[in-house]
């Protein structure tokens, strides 16, 4: 007996010794994928099946942890910008089928110039504590979102507006109010296909000006009057705070005073605050919760068997960044073309199909163009229709030939075997999906013999390390903020804070990026649609060019959500609406 | 003993002003800031920020300003959300004590009660027992075990809910809290009573005919209670701040979570607050702890 304790005993060992130091080989992390199944089906079969609700006038909601900012101009995160766009509420709104229609605004004209927007605002509106909300309240917002004071993470989306500085913020004669605060008069810098988006975006929701002005003061930055549940915590939206207990929950109840409160029927919004998705998933399984933003990675394969998860494709492409002042070129004796050529081939050698199924594990489409494939062309087109991308994102094999191929020309692949030790290092920050994700490129790249070691960083280091330009490859992601290429193509300026791959920063180099930085403002100022669509497609191809942005596939954004749920929907930019939502007590 | 305790607290504040010169130098050095976010903000909004919180002057000039306003009592607010640190952990820090306190008494009394069983039936099964179950908490992780109960009581008995807004439900945390400082004080006081029970004035007390329960109580017990006095000060100390894992797991809005966070958003201010306030309570706790022992054991001189 005690024998046969001891062989199971090393049995389990040697397997968990597999599972564990083979991490990096495919195999392995396709077993850590299913291991987790087994137990995993047994935790859902307890789930309460979800026939039917007993309170139809009340959702229990997980989105994240708590966020920074509950001020729209202040948020910059996604889950953050959830709770403002059911609380607050801009010009215009997005329907269930993710299109702009009115919201404080009723109607507006655009100039034939495209620059100038006259926005006439709704009759009656009105802030959640009965005071007039008026296009008065929308001039003093915007030029406070974009006031250097306010120090807002998105006040370069107030570059749209004619005669805009960070130093000045917005000029009084670019946004302004008619003298009965009907109408909105904006000016903008140039034509700007997606300004209507941005008018739906939290940054230029309204907040309540008296609340803000009492609130803030040298010691208390520009956010506090939204920093706690209260009477200064004032809303224009379908639904304002009614408790926040921090970093625990928050209650929001319906906002009478809405202007389409007639069609919201759950009365009270609880949002669970943790940091923690295990509890969350347990509390949905239980009932407690009828939506959650995200799940465990461990059960994600099982849940995904459930009909209440759903995926929405994201505006987004996870990606690696080559650092173009890199050293390893030089170390490899490639000049700046042959060492596009290596980027090129590297490029070719990652399997996609597998980071997807294995990593991703949640329907993430390969990629093979930098702007996401579904992206807008601003022009009423899709970006990339008729567009082939860069490479093919599911022929894998085809791809390794082609790159042993691209690896010969520049001498470094002789048909058999590599010319020289190439070795070099992925700069990643430490969650598991992206340490997995890493690893499976480690493991394709190991197949030609290349030699990739992973450098796992905490993610505030991580962020230091990549920005100044300290690696060899990274790990990199945009979800866009609005529905238009020239929101992934303008951060590789430069002078852009996220150039990551530092282009156009060593002046040892040939590289001439100044033409980039001249397409991209040339971009900003076309007034030709068609023409600005066609300088963002040869803005991507001179990034392409560089092979220096490699990218892996276009984010997707699962969720749950109880069957009795019905109305709730979310956008391809990751917010989520509960305030048309409707619950069934029926069953 | 005023003397004493006079010397105890001088030394106490300059243990503190050590340890917040160590904090804020070492979270200086450490790469990352404040303002740090996959998408960059603007060089200009960086550059706002970073003045308005002093973070441009050196190091040094920003110590002197923060122990300046440490002194005015003021804490300044968190970088990351630009709330009053000093509601945050108002509000936070009394959310930890109250679990904490509950979990300290346990952990004491379930303690005490286990080890002196266990002592006195020493090799028996309820001996066996104890030893065991405490060497199985004492192996496990809080955030398994936090994890197992909220997998046991919500999820398969349904006896709690996983989450409901507005109100915690405090025992799954305080299970949780006092399973592992139960388990170390059972079995230090085990140990210490063994060690007790052999001296030889319990063997005169009990030649003398004193009653057992006194025997035990009286010159057992209190006799055993030095080394267990000696962990329980710091763990008192460390209970009431909160645990990150316990907090996250269950849901709760505690003081626990904001160290944590506090150093993952390189929120400078948070960290200095919550690691001044951690060190306040522990040279506190220690100072009380030493002046029980004087109580319990009057040969202790406490000079």
């Amino acid at each position: 007996m005690k024998k046969l304790i001891a062989l199971l005993l090393a049995m389990a060992m040697v397997l968990s010794l597999v599972a564990c130091g083979g991490g990096s080989s495919k195999p392995a992390a396709e077993s850590t994928g299913n291991s987790s199944a087994p137990a995993s089906t047994e935790g859902s079969s307890d789930a309460t099946p979800s026939a039917g609700k007993a309170d139809p006038t009340t959702l229990n909601i997980f989105m994240s942890s708590e966020p920074a900012h509950l001020d729209p101009a202040l948020n910059s995160s996604v889950d953050g910008g959830c709770l403002a766009v059911n609380s607050f509420e801009g010009l215009l709104r997005y329907n269930a089928e993710g299109k702009l229609e009115p919201a404080c605004a009723e109607s507006w004209e655009i100039s034939e110039d495209g620059t100038v927007y006259t926005f006439t605002l709704r009759d009656d509106l009105k802030w959640s504590n009965g005071e007039t909300l008026n296009a008065n309240d929308f001039v003093y917002s915007w030029q406070r979102a974009a006031a250097p004071t306010t120090a807002a993470d998105y006040n370069y989306l107030a570059a749209v507006f004619a005669g805009f500085t960070y130093e000045e913020g917005i000029p009084a004669d670019s946004v302004v109010a008619s003298e009965d605060g009907k109408t909105l008069t904006v000016k903008l810098a140039a034509v700007c296909p997606y300004f209507l988006d941005l008018c739906a975006f939290p940054f230029f929701m309204p907040v309540y000006q008296p609340s803000v002005e009492k609130t803030v003061s040298d010691t208390a930055p520009a956010g506090t009057w939204a920093n706690d549940a209260g009477e200064d915590y004032v809303c224009n939206g379908a639904y304002n705070l009614q408790t926040w207990n921090h970093d625990a929950d928050m209650t929001y109840v319906k906002n009478d005073n809405y202007w389409d409160a007639d069609s919201v029927s759950v009365t009270t919004l609880n949002i669970m605050l943790t940091s923690n998705d295990v509890t969350a998933y347990t509390a949905y399984q239980t009932g407690d919760l009828d939506f959650i933003d995200s799940v465990p990675t461990d059960e994600t394969q099982n849940a995904m068997q459930s009909p209440e998860f759903k995926i929405i494709e994201e505006l987004g492409t996870y990606y690696v960044g080559f650092n173009y002042s890199s050293p390893i070129y030089d170390e490899l004796g490639l000049n700046e073309e042959q060492a596009a050529v290596f980027r090129h081939a590297i490029t070719l050698l990652i399997d996609r199909q597998y980071i997807c199924d294995y990593v991703g594990q949640t329907g993430q489409i390969p990629a093979n163009t930098f702007v996401p494939a579904a992206a807008a062309d601003g022009n009423g087109g899709v970006f990339q229709a008729g567009s082939e991308g860069y490479y093919s994102a599911t022929d894998y094999e085809g791809n390794v030939e082609q790159a042993k191929e691209l690896l010969a020309s520049i001498g470094l692949w002789d048909g058999e075997k590599l010319t020289q030790d190439i070795s070099f290092t992925y700069l990643t920050n430490n969650s598991e999906g992206n340490v997995k994700c890493a690893e499976a490129i480690q493991s394709d790249l190991a197949q030609l013999g290349i030699n990739m070691k992973i450098d796992q960083q905490e993610w505030n280091v991580f962020l230091d390390t990549r920005k100044n330009g300290q690696f060899d490859v990274a790990r990199e992601g945009w979800v866009m903020d609005y529905d238009d290429p020239i929101n992934m193509l303008e951060m590789w300026t430069t002078k852009s804070g996220n150039n990551d791959c530092q282009f156009g920063r060593d002046d040892s180099k040939a590289l001439d990026w100044t033409a980039y930085d001249n397409l991209i403002s040339d971009i900003r100022t076309t007034s030709d649609l068609a023409e600005r669509a066609q300088k963002m497609h040869e803005a991507e191809d001179m990034l392409m060019d560089t092979w220096c942005v490699v990218p892996l596939y276009y984010y997707v954004d699962p969720y749950m959500i109880k069957d009795y749920v019905d109305g709730v929907y979310g956008t391809a930019l990751g917010m989520k609406y509960f305030y048309h939502a409707t619950i069934n007590t029926a069953n | 003993m005023t003397k004493y305790i006079v010397k105890r607290v001088l030394l106490a504040i300059l243990t503190v002003i050590v340890i917040s010169m160590i904090t804020f130098f070492a979270m200086n050095a450490i790469p990352g800031g404040p303002f740090n976010s996959e998408k960059a903000a603007s060089a200009a909004t960086m550059a706002e920020l970073n003045a308005r919180y002093n973070l441009d002057k050196p190091v040094p000039v920003q110590y002197v300003l923060y122990m300046k306003n440490l002194l005015r009592g003021e804490l300044g607010v968190s970088l990351k959300t630009g709330r009053s640190i000093s509601t945050i952990i108002g509000e936070s820090f009394p959310i930890s004590a109250k679990l904490g306190l509950i979990a300290s008494a346990i952990a004491i009394v379930a303690g005490l009660i286990l080890g002196s069983t266990a002592a006195l039936m020493r090799n028996q099964w309820p001996d066996r027992l104890i030893v065991f179950l405490t060497t199985l908490i004492t192996a496990m992780p809080s955030f398994v075990m936090a994890t197992l109960l909220l997998y046991l009581f919500c999820m398969k008995l349904n006896w709690v809910p996983a989450f409901t807004a507005g109100s915690n439900h405090i025992v799954l945390p305080v299970i949780a809290l006092s399973f592992s400082p139960m388990a170390y004080i059972t079995r230090l006081t085990k140990t210490s009573m063994l060690d007790a029970l052999s001296q030889d004035y319990i063997r005169t007390a009990r030649a003398k005919g004193v009653p057992q329960l006194k025997v035990i109580f009286l010159h057992g017990l209190r006799n055993a209670l030095i080394p267990v006095i000696t962990y329980v000060g710091p763990m008192i100390a460390s209970i009431l701040t909160g645990s990150m894992v316990v907090e996250s797991i269950f849901g709760i809005g505690g003081l626990g979570s904001k160290f944590v966070s506090g150093i993952t958003n390189r929120d400078y201010t948070m960290i200095m607050a919550t690691t001044i306030f951690l060190a306040v309570i522990m040279v506190v706790a220690n100072l009380l702890t030493d002046i029980v022992y004087k109580l319990v054991d009057p040969r202790i001189k406490l000079e």
